[in-house]
């Protein structure tokens, strides 16, 4: 799977006001991405555009070297792409475990044991059965950026896009996650990209993007 | 499935809603219900009243054409143009003609009926509460001419006012009198088919005692020729009808000095043979009234008879059903859209709040159409306990409206028929005519239209349940509408 960007530009009132224009990035599997970037310079919204939840003022976005339009936003979120909210976006009537189950449902997993693939993933990130089962409004904010994190997982999808993944949890737990989607990206080759301000995570990641003056810059990269 | 499975969880997690949801929809659904009980039960007493009263069509002389020709004949001065009162001639009806109506197919039974006039000679003396007697002699008889009258004696167009009126029937039983029972036997048989040819004659109570006569004893009267002819006494009858001022002049108009006899023996008695008043029908099958209207008038005279379909008494019985079974599907379209509005601004309120929850399963790719269908699947859920809480209280609900709804109307129309009838109208011409004027009874109300059976069939829980499910539908699409057309991250960042 290759995601790229090409000419990319996005305004909310004017062009004059653009938060970037003439992006030109590409994202491959196998590898971890973060992006790096003030409050407000748009890391978000360009999280939002490659993930098909809004659609770009100018230039186009290639998956697979065919453009979302082409392919559908819905259907490219049903089965391409998965999000991890900076607000976890959890359905709050639902437990850790139906939140991750409905995810699998709406983007078609092929796991023939929808539950036992949720709780065995939930269950590496610290949260067991007994949370599992909790309403999510019930869980405290690091465990519900968990579980967002696994809804995301166990959807299978070849990309993963988070925003600040690790923004709510402690020290350790934010370091297993890191080396969770180290693991994912590179062994089950997904491509894992990361919005993040923390500059830990970024080191973790293999490339570094610096959403800065409108302009998106390569700070590192690891071979 | 995965959206009927998210309905559930979130009906099941939001106990208060759903509650709140099921209280209105109940509501909503109650009324419908009741509605369509009570037209429903309305268009079942509307059958029943019409099988109950049946159909009856009546072949007599075409009286109104018998006054146009009067007129028609007179020329075209304006003076000349009015009808002749004495140019009115009234054909009796031929036996044959009647019988070959009779021989219809459709008829159940049929009744021939003459009426005519006759004196007392000897073992009665007529019922009269006036010293003066208006008939016991031929002068004072031949002063008191009916011409025209509907009462005695159409036949000959003019008549004798004698102490009786013979009414001749084929059988006493299906006189209207008797149907309706204002008449009654109290003794002995009624005049059947059997009667005809003989002298049998049946009579009323009071004149019975005032002339100490019981069944089985004779007496004499004179026909239209002053002959002499002996009667015998079938039976005695009793009639709830009372006489009017006329009846105080002239004695035949008292209603305990009618008999009854064979149409036969009127006919001998006014010296008519092989012709009747009229004929009355009654049909087996109400709803094929009209075709047997047309198919009897292919085989008469129409300018000389007229053939009356009687459904007057089913019209009268049918105003307050319809004016029922109208406001009940007024009822239906008025709480369905009040339902619609109440519903959807409920819903409404309630996906607003819920605009996190579809932006979040729009982000994760689900289906607007499915989004849709889970909304609708909580409200279907609802719905389903709603109709089962309207199917166990709407009968309850509907047979209290109903039968306050009907009260109303009958009060109403009786009023009306009171007001219509007004003095002298209707009930004098019974009395003076009898049956053969083709006058029919007041209406009173029976028993179908006074009381609505209400009951729920599985046909009116199914059109609930379709426009239950066509409320809950307009009410997801009209409330979701606004937010579903929005990309999710609008739907997230509001």
């Amino acid at each position: 799977m290759t995601l790229r960007t090409e000419q990319l530009g996005y305004w909310y009132q004017t062009e004059a006001e653009a938060l970037f224009r003439s992006v030109d990035l590409t994202f491959e599997p196998g590898k971890m991405y973060a992006i790096l970037g003030s409050s407000g310079s748009g890391k978000t919204t360009f999280l939002s555009l490659i993930t098909g939840l809004d659609t770009p003022k100018e230039g186009k976005i290639l998956y697979n070297d065919e453009t979302l339009a082409k392919i559908g936003l819905r259907e490219y979120r049903r089965k391409d792409v998965s999000i991890v909210f900076q607000a976890y976006n959890l359905l709050p009537y639902m437990s850790a475990l139906d939140n991750v189950t409905t995810a699998m449902a709406i983007a078609q997993s092929q796991q023939t044991d929808k539950k036992a693939y949720a709780l065995a993933n939930l269950a590496k990130v610290g949260i067991t059965e007994e949370l599992a089962m909790k309403k999510v409004t019930q869980l405290s904010g690091g465990q519900q950026q968990r579980v967002a994190i696994v809804r995301a997982l166990c959807c299978e999808h070849e990309l993963i896009v988070a925003d600040e993944p690790t923004g709510n949890l402690d020290e350790t737990t934010s370091k297993d996650i890191v080396a969770l989607f180290q693991e994912i990206a590179h062994e089950q080759n997904k491509c894992i990209i990361l919005v993040t301000h923390e500059q830990d995570v970024a080191k973790a990641c293999d490339v570094v993007y610096e959403l800065k003056d409108r302009k998106f810059s390569i700070i590192e990269s690891v071979k | 499935m995965n959206f009927f499975k998210r309905g559930l969880q979130s009906v099941w997690a939001k106990k208060g809603r759903t509650i709140l949801l099921i209280a209105v929809f109940s509501a909503i659904l109650i009324f419908v219900l009741a509605g369509l009980t009570i037209r429903s039960a309305a268009l079942v007493a509307t059958e029943n009243a019409q099988k109950s009263v049946g159909a009856t069509v009546t072949l007599q002389a075409n009286r109104e054409q018998a006054f146009q020709q009067g007129t028609t004949s007179s020329g075209s001065d304006s003076e000349a143009s009015r009808p002749d009162p004495g140019s009115f001639q009234s054909t009796p009806v031929e036996i044959e003609d009647a019988q070959a109506i009779a021989d219809l197919d459709g008829v159940a039974s049929y009744s021939f009926e003459v009426s005519t006039s006759a004196d007392a000679v000897s073992g009665i003396e007529a019922i009269s509460s006036s010293d003066t007697d208006t008939s016991t002699d031929d002068s004072s008889a031949d002063a008191n001419q009916m011409g025209g009258m509907p009462g005695g004696g159409m036949q000959g167009g003019e008549m004798s006012s004698g102490d009786f009126q013979i009414t001749g029937v084929s059988t006493s039983a299906a006189y209207t009198s008797f149907s309706e029972g204002t008449a009654s036997l109290t003794d002995g048989e009624g005049i059947t088919a059997e009667d005809e040819g003989t002298n049998n004659v049946v009579i009323e109570s009071a004149l019975a005692e005032a002339n100490d006569l019981a069944v089985g004893d004779t007496f004499t009267i004179t026909d239209s020729d002053d002959n002499e002819v002996e009667v015998t006494i079938k039976g005695i009858y009793e009639t709830s009808e009372v006489g009017n001022s006329m009846s105080q002049m002239f004695s035949f108009l008292n209603p305990a000095n009618t008999i009854f006899a064979s149409y036969t023996f009127a006919n001998t008695l006014s010296g008519n043979d092989g012709t009747i008043d009229s004929a009355t029908y009654t049909l087996s099958d109400p709803s094929e009234m009209d075709a047997f209207v047309e198919e009897a008038e292919g085989m008469i005279d129409t300018d000389t008879y007229s053939i009356q379909s009687n459904d007057q008494q089913y019209q009268s019985m049918l105003t307050p059903l319809n004016n029922v079974a109208s406001f009940a599907k007024n009822i239906i379209i008025l709480v369905a859209a009040a339902g619609v509005i109440i519903l959807t601004l409920i819903v409404m309120m309630s996906i607003r709040e819920r605009r996190y929850e579809i932006g979040v399963l729009l982000s994760l790719g689900e289906s607007r159409a499915k989004v849709i269908f889970q909304f609708f699947t909580e409200i279907f859920i609802c719905m389903i306990f709603a109709l089962g809480i309207a199917a166990a209280s709407g009968n309850l609900v509907g047979n209290v409206v109903g039968e306050q709804l009907l009260a109303q109307q009958t009060e109403t129309t009786t009023d009306q028929d009171t007001t219509n009838a007004g003095p002298g109208g209707g009930g004098g011409m019974q009395q003076m005519g009898g049956n053969g004027g083709g006058s029919f009874p007041s209406f009173t109300q029976s028993e179908e239209i006074q009381s609505l059976e209400i009951t729920i069939s599985a046909e009116e829980i199914g059109l609930l349940a379709s426009m239950g499910l066509g409320i809950s539908f307009g009410s997801i699409i009209l409330s979701s509408a606004g937010i579903l057309r929005l990309n999710p991250k609008k739907i997230l960042v509001s």
